[in-house]
């Protein structure tokens, strides 16, 4: 069953002559345990797609579902207890709170609803990120790949249905890409985390299962699993058209 | 999210010590005047207590009304009482005590008390009513004989068997110290002086003959207090007071603590008030500042599932810590600045007895926490609700703006209305008639809102503001200026609240400064219109009369033309409130004062006052609808009752309100017909200096007078209104502190929130001291922004207040070098503000600034 379904979604921005239309009607279905990314060129609306997926933002038409549940209609509150217990996120940036400790910060999205942690699973996950040594540091004392790793277990520590990671390797070399992109792939398998990426790495999505070209607000390819090498072929054929 | 809450504020500590100290001085300044009026009462109590220790029950002259000044000279009882009191049944002993004023003259030199407090004379009395300690020699016991209070007789080296002076009515009379004494256990009480004399002096001596002031009653063995009371009340006439001991300590400890704390009391919880007030602004900036700053990290709170309520709590658990913190420290702080007080109160001439200090829960402690914790609480709710608005998707994006609310677009609006309902609120408690507490309330409330509307309209006004303001700058400064310029105006909502913290410190400097210079200039240009005389003399200690035998003594100075005492009374009219009765001489008045006549009212019918006949001040005509031939009861303090014809009018709301009436008249309305004040003029042929050298000599005998020329007698009236003015300053001084830890708080804030900014500017060529100019004259901008708008808001204020006192004669005088200081120290605020986050800045590495993110 589909984790994630979008059907016929479209986003507008503006109105009268300065309208965008973002997206333009994008329907797709992430089963449980796949591994997604969402490739596209600057514009092409594959951070809207995320933003609704997500729900961050409200389509102008269509439906999406995570769950069963479909999320456009939701409230607020209920949309704050879906990304509370159904969605993790891992942003470009990091976003970590600097006054606490990896460990804290890990912690928090249990904090905030609430939950008692389970020890031994935030043990397993921090071993599992590789950050056993650095768990009491607070992130700018951490490297950019250390700040993200904290940031995949947090997103992780949750157990959410779907992670949603916005250019993870954005801010990072490529060297420290290649390490997060392993570890975040092996935390994928290892815990059977249906996760969608939004990049235009095309490293990057190349640990993907799937792979979803976006362009001017339509899916313009739905691809399986491919190297980064076919990933570039088929950007450059894409923008070639 | 506690957690979270707490760590966010101890990884600022600057910015959280900024800000609480916002909190502190205004919580300090709160229990601070609560510590000190409690000093103060304490004080009485344990000086009342000492006197009335050894005193069953006490006996006076029951007052007709309650004039409210707490000195009520309500008259003496006469001496033929004692023995009648003797005669009742359970009466053990019985004795007779008069209070009057007077001081020593020691080698010629009239001994004045220190700030303010009374010089007292008192009879002495015998055990057991007597609870002095004797230190050395013995009380008098003989004519001619006194008794020093033991700080006096230290303070100007005076011993046992040492001839002095002692001024009375009579002149001054030639004494022998016998004795120096302790009050009770304490060597001084105020800054007073006492001297004990025997019964018999004090009665001659202080036209007593054949009185008593008071009368203190010892009961039997095994009858109590009030038992002997019950039956001093069956057998004396009604017009006597009859008191158990605790009873009288009681009552004039709250007469005196009363009459000195229900002005200081309301007075200083006003300035720590206004500092508060400040203080909220202050936090309502630097909360609105940060959580502008942290949107990401709202936002990322958002994306994890954090509630809006969760992010509000955390904000404003913030707020709460900060909150509990400085006011803490404000209590420990307060007992500090209730120490501060005891020396301003003295330097400005308020010598008070303050007893040791003591924090009551109530409402010393539990008052300024919760002002503080809720004004906290208020004040950094509005940026807290904002920042449970950021969108969690801002998590996922650079620069991403709140969302308008519904509320943006009617601020100005809103804010004018404030404004208008401030002002419209001080004018209703102005002129309005309810109780005074609640009319202060009104004004207080009035002004608040007046304050914040300014607040919320000034960033309007920011940029018009400071264009103008940088523009000078801009023509020295090059670059400097107009980055600073174009930095007060890139937020003008934050440099509008900024500047809004210090506009409430320089506008109350400046409403004060206008409205005391009103009243000053009121009453100087009521001297300088009417009083046409030369001399104006007066007791040194202003609460004591003038020996009617000066007026003799001055009157018969050769170069003299003529001499008139002014005696005057407070009254009671009808079944009303009270007013001034003064006691004039009809003859010579004219001569040395100038009337602005009215109905009916003339120099012609001024000589014919006598009897019952009284001429009457236009405002009290008004409140009491009277008119040329109307008719009015009135009631002196000792209940004798006299029914008064109006013959006319004249318009002197300043310096002789009320109604004036013949000496003769006079003497049947007050308990003491000596004048307060003597006028003196000069023959239009004599030489003043001479004569002015020939009266000081004639009133030699009265060294208690204080002989003035008209100038001298004003400048000594200003120097008073200035030393309260400068008491004012201080107080206000407190608000324009925080408000400066404001600016400084932004600007730190700013800076760091410019830092990639500044690297940048720095790495194209902009030097460290143009960088710290630039600073500098940003906070500059917004500090006279805040002057100015100060200002403004002042003079409205003060001009509104005035409008309600205009029919007492206070005019409205803007002082405008005062106020061109206020704008002064208004700039000198914003250069001190800017110098630690200028070198904030000017320190800043450029590379590590250029990666910062």
């Amino acid at each position: 069953m589909a984790v994630i379904a979008a059907h016929e979604v479209t986003r507008r921005y503006g109105e009268g002559g300065a309208e965008v239309n973002a997206l333009r009607g994008v329907s797709l279905e992430i089963p449980a345990g796949q591994f997604a990314a969402v490739m596209g060129p600057s514009g092409s609306g594959k951070s809207t797609l995320m933003h609704i997926l997500a729900g961050l933002d409200r389509p102008t038409s269509g439906t999406v579902s995570i769950d069963g549940t479909d999320i456009t209609t939701l409230n607020d509150k209920k949309l704050t207890l879906l990304r509370r217990h159904n969605i993790g996120f891992i942003f470009q940036f990091f976003n970590l709170l600097p006054t606490l400790t990896a460990e804290e910060n890990i912690l928090l999205p249990l904090q905030i609803a609430s939950t008692k942690p389970d020890a031994e699973w935030v043990e397993a996950l921090i071993k599992r990120v590789g950050l056993g040594d650095r768990r009491n540091h607070r992130p700018a004392e951490l490297s950019g790949g250390q700040q993200q790793r904290v940031a995949i277990a947090r997103a992780l520590v949750s157990r959410p249905t779907v992670i949603f990671a916005d250019e993870p390797t954005g801010n990072l070399d490529s060297n420290t890409s290649g390490e997060i992109l392993t570890v975040l792939r092996e935390a994928v398998d290892e815990y059977q985390q249906t996760t969608v990426m939004v990049t235009h790495d095309a490293g990057a999505a190349a640990i993907a299962d799937r792979v979803l070209f976006l362009d001017d607000g339509l899916i313009v390819r739905d691809a399986p699993g491919q190297s980064a090498g076919d990933i570039i072929a088929t950007m450059a054929e894409l923008s070639a058209r | 999210m506690t957690r979270y809450a707490i760590r966010s504020l101890l990884s600022h500590k600057l910015r959280t010590v900024l800000t609480a100290i916002a909190i502190v001085l205004g919580t300090a300044m709160m229990a601070g005047t609560f510590v000190i009026t409690d000093q103060i009462r304490n004080a009485f109590s344990d000086i009342f207590g000492t006197s009335f220790a050894g005193t069953d029950v006490y006996l006076s002259q029951r007052p007709a009304f309650g004039s409210g000044t707490g000195q009520d000279q309500v008259g003496p009882l006469p001496a033929s009482l004692i023995a009648k009191v003797r005669q009742v049944p359970g009466v053990a002993k019985a004795e007779g005590q008069i209070q009057a004023s007077g001081s020593l003259v020691v080698n010629g030199k009239y001994v004045k008390s220190t700030g303010g407090a009374p010089n007292l004379v008192v009879s002495t009395l015998p055990k057991p009513f007597n609870q002095n300690t004797l230190t050395a020699g013995h009380y008098p016991d003989g004519h001619g004989q006194v008794a020093l209070i033991s700080q006096l007789a230290t303070d100007h080296h005076l011993h046992v068997g040492q001839h002095v002076g002692l001024t009375t009515l009579q002149g001054v009379q030639a004494v022998t110290i016998v004795g120096i004494f302790r009050f009770g256990n304490v060597a001084s009480i105020g800054g007073a002086t006492v001297v004990a004399t025997t019964f018999a002096d004090a009665q001659q001596w202080y036209d007593r003959v054949g009185k008593a002031s008071t009368i203190s009653v010892d009961a039997d063995p095994g009858i109590s207090p009030r038992e002997l009371r019950q039956r001093l009340v069956a057998a004396l006439p009604h017009s006597v007071q009859v008191q158990t001991g605790t009873q009288a300590a009681k009552q004039q400890t709250d007469q005196v603590s009363n009459s000195i704390n229900s002005f200081f009391t309301p007075a200083l919880l006003a300035f720590a008030g206004a500092a508060v007030l400040v203080g909220a602004f202050v936090i309502f900036n630097t909360f609105s500042i940060t959580v502008a700053q942290r949107m990401r990290e709202f936002a990322m709170l958002r994306t994890l599932g954090a509630m809006r309520r969760q992010v509000l709590r955390s904000v404003l658990g913030e707020a709460l810590a900060v909150g509990v913190a400085a006011s803490v420290i404000g209590l420990v702080a307060g007992v500090g600045f209730a120490k501060l007080l005891g020396v301003l109160f003295r330097a400005v001439g308020f010598g008070l007895p303050l007893a040791a200090v003591k924090v009551h829960l109530w409402p010393g402690v539990v008052v300024p926490m919760a002002v503080g914790i809720l004004v906290t609480l208020a004040a950094s709710y509005a940026p807290a609700r904002r920042a449970t608005r950021v969108p969690p998707s801002a998590a996922l994006r650079e620069g991403a703006e709140l969302p308008r609310t519904w509320f943006s677009p009617l601020v100005p609006y809103v804010a004018g209305l404030l404004m208008a309902a401030g002002i419209v609120l001080v004018l209703l408690g102005v002129t309005g008639s309810g109780p005074t507490l609640v009319r202060l309330l009104t004004i207080a409330g009035g002004a608040i809102l007046s304050f914040v509307g300014l607040a919320m309209v000034s960033r309007y006004l920011v940029r018009p503001m400071a264009r103008v303001i940088g523009w000078p700058l801009g023509l020295r400064g090059g670059a400097s200026g107009r980055l600073a310029r174009e930095n007060t105006t890139r937020n003008p909502g934050r440099t509008a609240v900024t500047a809004a913290a210090l506009m409430i410190g320089i506008g109350l400097v400046v409403f004060f400064s206008v409205l005391i210079n009103g009243f000053k200039e009121s009453f100087l240009g009521s001297i300088d219109r009417s009083v046409t005389s030369n001399l104006i003399i007066q007791n040194h200690n202003q609460s004591a009369p003038v020996p009617t035998a000066a007026v003799a003594a001055a009157s018969n100075v050769a170069g003299v033309d003529s001499a008139t005492g002014i005696a005057f009374t407070d009254v009671k009219i009808g079944n009303g409130g009270t007013d001034v009765a003064n006691g004039v001489d009809p003859a010579e008045l004219p001569r040395l004062y100038s009337f602005q006549w009215q109905k009916g009212g003339s120099n012609a019918l001024l000589a014919k006052l006598s009897g019952t006949n009284t001429l009457v001040e236009e405002q009290f005509a008004k409140s009491h609808h009277l008119s040329p031939g109307s008719t009015f009861q009135v009631t002196s303090v000792d209940g004798r009752k006299l029914t008064l014809h109006e013959i006319g009018q004249y318009k002197d709301p300043v310096l002789f309100g009320g109604f004036m009436v013949a000496r003769g008249t006079y003497a049947e309305l007050a308990t003491d017909s000596n004048p307060q004040v003597l006028l003196v003029r000069y023959a239009a042929d004599a030489n003043a200096a001479a004569t002015t050298r020939a009266v000081n000599a004639n009133l030699k005998p009265y060294p208690d007078v204080n002989v003035q020329t008209n100038a001298q007698f004003k400048a000594s009236f200003s120097k008073q209104i200035n030393q309260l003015l400068y008491l004012l300053y201080i107080l206000l001084a407190m608000s324009v502190v925080i408000s400066l830890f404001g600016i400084v708080n932004t600007l730190a804030l700013s800076v760091f929130e410019r830092t990639r900014e500044i690297g940048m500017l720095r790495a194209i060529g902009t030097t460290r001291l143009q960088l710290r100019e630039t600073i500098l004259y940003e906070s500059v901008i917004t500090a006279i922004i805040g002057g100015i708008l100060g200002i403004v808001i002042g003079i409205v204020l003060a001009w509104v207040v005035s409008l309600g006192f205009r029919s007492s004669g206070i005019v409205f005088a803007i002082p405008y070098g005062q106020v061109v200081v206020s704008l002064i120290v208004a700039a000198i605020a914003g250069v001190l503000a800017a110098a630690f986050p200028a070198r904030r800045a000017a320190r800043l590495n450029v590379l590590q600034a250029l990666q910062y993110e």
